[in-house]
């Protein structure tokens, strides 16, 4: 009597309801997620020290990206200014040098133009070079009037279909484009971009080992713990969660020091990249990280830590068996 | 409530820990496992908490073959018996009070009625007022008591005891004694492996000799 009694009650407290458990399970990751936060806060010199290790092994992929990013704005300028120059023949006087700028405008595939009268030029020449002197000396305006034009497609395959169409405009002389360094800076970011990429990895890579030799150490120490409680039921999850954490909370605080690197290493340099590229005629503003760019390094780097101490753990419970 | 069907356990292929064990423990029965120090004893209780599995034969436990239990419910299989250990198995880092709710904690029971179950398996084994102390600052015998709590505070159907009172002086082992005997009067099934003979025999339970991982004696009590 007593004894079927005893056996229904007990029965009745496996029973959880699903509402108790998900409750439950959300308590249990609210009270690891504050518990591993205090671990790591008990050796603040250890932890911060991990996290530091994180933020250098993010600093430098991340700090490529933002100049790469730089690099496109630049690009993008720089497709703004691809023009084509149409010297036009000398003969040609000012008047009519404004009718050919007209037939030029009207080709296809011209966004704009903009006349450059041999004068204008000529001006332009001495303001330039400073050549003053020599250049009064000479008896006549040696320059030919030329057309600036700006393509509608800066794509340099049709650029140079455009040069080649518009050198047979009448009066048009000689046609320049200057697209070889284009091509060549274009190549450049493209290798800066894998570059880029494969820094990310390797460096990535390093922030699992920081994260997973931490977490393995952190193992090690309460392997009697994690003994008692896989006696007791404790599921993998369960005795993966506060590692887990830990891993999370390393992560974003690495996070966050890259962060705060980054915006430190930006102001240092802006005044010397800003004065670089103003010497190239460029305006180039190592841009920041901004708000996505932000919320994307704090994203990455606490996932990272999930996951080096993901790794680390689950390599761990294998061999951990209880006495 | 176990039925051992000729059960075997080889340790590393050819080592025999346990040989041939057919025997069965009814629901609500208490049972006493002794013989020498390495004839099997935490062998054949690791056998039930499916912390080994054995080399033939078969395990039933509440009906259930655990050996056919998959690797993601044996968590759920453990959280239904009560374990303690010769040496505790405290965690010694938390009070008394979190020491006992930790298998409730595994559970994700309500704070409020884990407080409940905890201060109620604190207040039978005597140290309701010592719920905020740590391990260390207890006796030997209270450290144990505590070990019991922990194991019953799920009010487990099936209740193990692997030397319990190893370390203790007579006075205190029967206390512990009379402890167990508590719980198999309300009903839950008892298994406790011990060689103190001499507290078994004035106890008066059914008894299982093990000799060399045979088992040579059944003797129901007296
Ligand atoms: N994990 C193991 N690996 C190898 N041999 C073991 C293992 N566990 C126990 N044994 C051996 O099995 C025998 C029974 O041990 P055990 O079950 O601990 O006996 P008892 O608890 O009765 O002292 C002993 O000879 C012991 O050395
Ligand atoms: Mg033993």
């Amino acid at each position: 009597m007593t004894r079927d009694a005893t056996t229904a009650r007990g029965a009745r407290h496996h029973r959880a309801t699903p509402g108790s458990r998900w409750r439950g399970w959300l308590r249990h990751h609210r009270a690891m997620a504050l518990d591993s936060a205090r671990r790591l806060l008990r050796h603040p010199l250890g932890s911060l020290l991990t996290m530091l290790a994180i933020a250098i092994a993010l600093v430098l992929p991340a700090g490529l990206w933002l100049s790469l990013d730089g690099a496109r704005l630049l690009d993008a300028e720089l497709d703004e200014s691809a023009t084509l120059t149409a010297y036009l023949e000398t003969r040609i006087d000012a008047a009519e040098a404004g009718r050919v700028e007209q037939a030029l405008a009207a080709s296809p595939g011209v966004a704009s133009t903009r006349l450059i009268t041999a004068a204008e030029g000529m001006a332009e020449f001495q303001q330039v070079l400073g050549l003053d002197e020599a250049l009064a000396r000479l008896p006549a305006n040696p320059l030919p009037a030329s057309v600036v034009i700006r393509p509608e497609d800066p794509d340099p395959a049709a650029v140079e279909v455009l040069a080649r169409e518009i050198a047979e405009v009448p009066g048009v002389d000689e046609v320049r484009l200057d697209l070889a360094w284009l091509e060549r800076l274009r190549h450049l970011a493209e290798l800066g971009h894998r570059v880029g990429l494969g820094l990310a990895v390797l460096f990535g890579l390093g922030v699992l080992l920081v994260v997973g030799n931490t977490i393995r150490l952190a193992v090690e120490n309460r392997r009697q713990e994690i003994e008692v409680v896989t006696l007791i039921g404790a599921t993998h999850a369960f005795v993966r969660r506060p590692f887990l954490y830990s891993g999370a909370w390393y992560g974003l605080g690495g996070g966050l020091l890259a962060w705060g690197l980054l915006t430190l290493g930006s102001d240092w340099l802006a005044a010397p990249v800003s004065a670089l590229a103003a010497s190239y005629g460029a305006s180039f503003r190592l841009p920041g990280l901004g708000l996505t760019g932000s919320a994307m390094l704090l994203g990455c780097s606490t996932l990272l830590g999930w996951l080096g101490a993901w790794i680390a753990v689950s390599r761990h419970l294998a061999q951990i068996r209880p006495r | 409530m176990i039925a051992f069907e000729h059960v075997g356990k080889r340790y590393g292929g050819r080592f025999e820990a346990l040989a041939n064990l057919d025997f069965r423990v009814r629901r609500g029965e208490m049972v006493f496992l002794t013989g020498h120090s390495g004839a099997g004893k935490s062998s054949l209780l690791r056998l039930i908490m499916r912390l080994e599995r054995p080399s033939r034969g078969r395990i039933l436990v509440a009906g259930h073959d655990i050996d056919r239990l998959h690797p993601s419910q044996v968590p759920f299989y453990r959280r239904q018996i009560g374990v303690v250990f010769q040496d505790h198995q405290l965690l010694y880092d938390r009070s008394i009070y979190h020491n006992v709710a930790l298998p409730l904690e595994i559970q994700g029971t309500e704070p409020r009625e884990a407080a409940r179950r905890v201060r109620a398996a604190l207040d039978k084994v005597g140290l309701l007022h010592r719920e905020q102390a740590l391990p260390i600052e207890l006796s030997g015998g209270e450290q144990q008591r505590v070990g019991i709590a922990r194991a019953v505070v799920n009010k487990p159907a099936l209740l193990l005891a692997d030397e319990p009172t190893g370390n203790l002086d007579p006075q205190l082992s029967a206390d512990i004694m009379a402890l167990f005997e508590d719980f198999h009067r309300i009903g839950t099934t008892v298994m406790v492996a011990s060689h103190d003979l001499a507290l078994i025999a004035r106890l008066r339970h059914r008894t299982l000799r093990l000799h060399q991982g045979r088992l040579v004696a059944d003797e129901e009590a007296a």
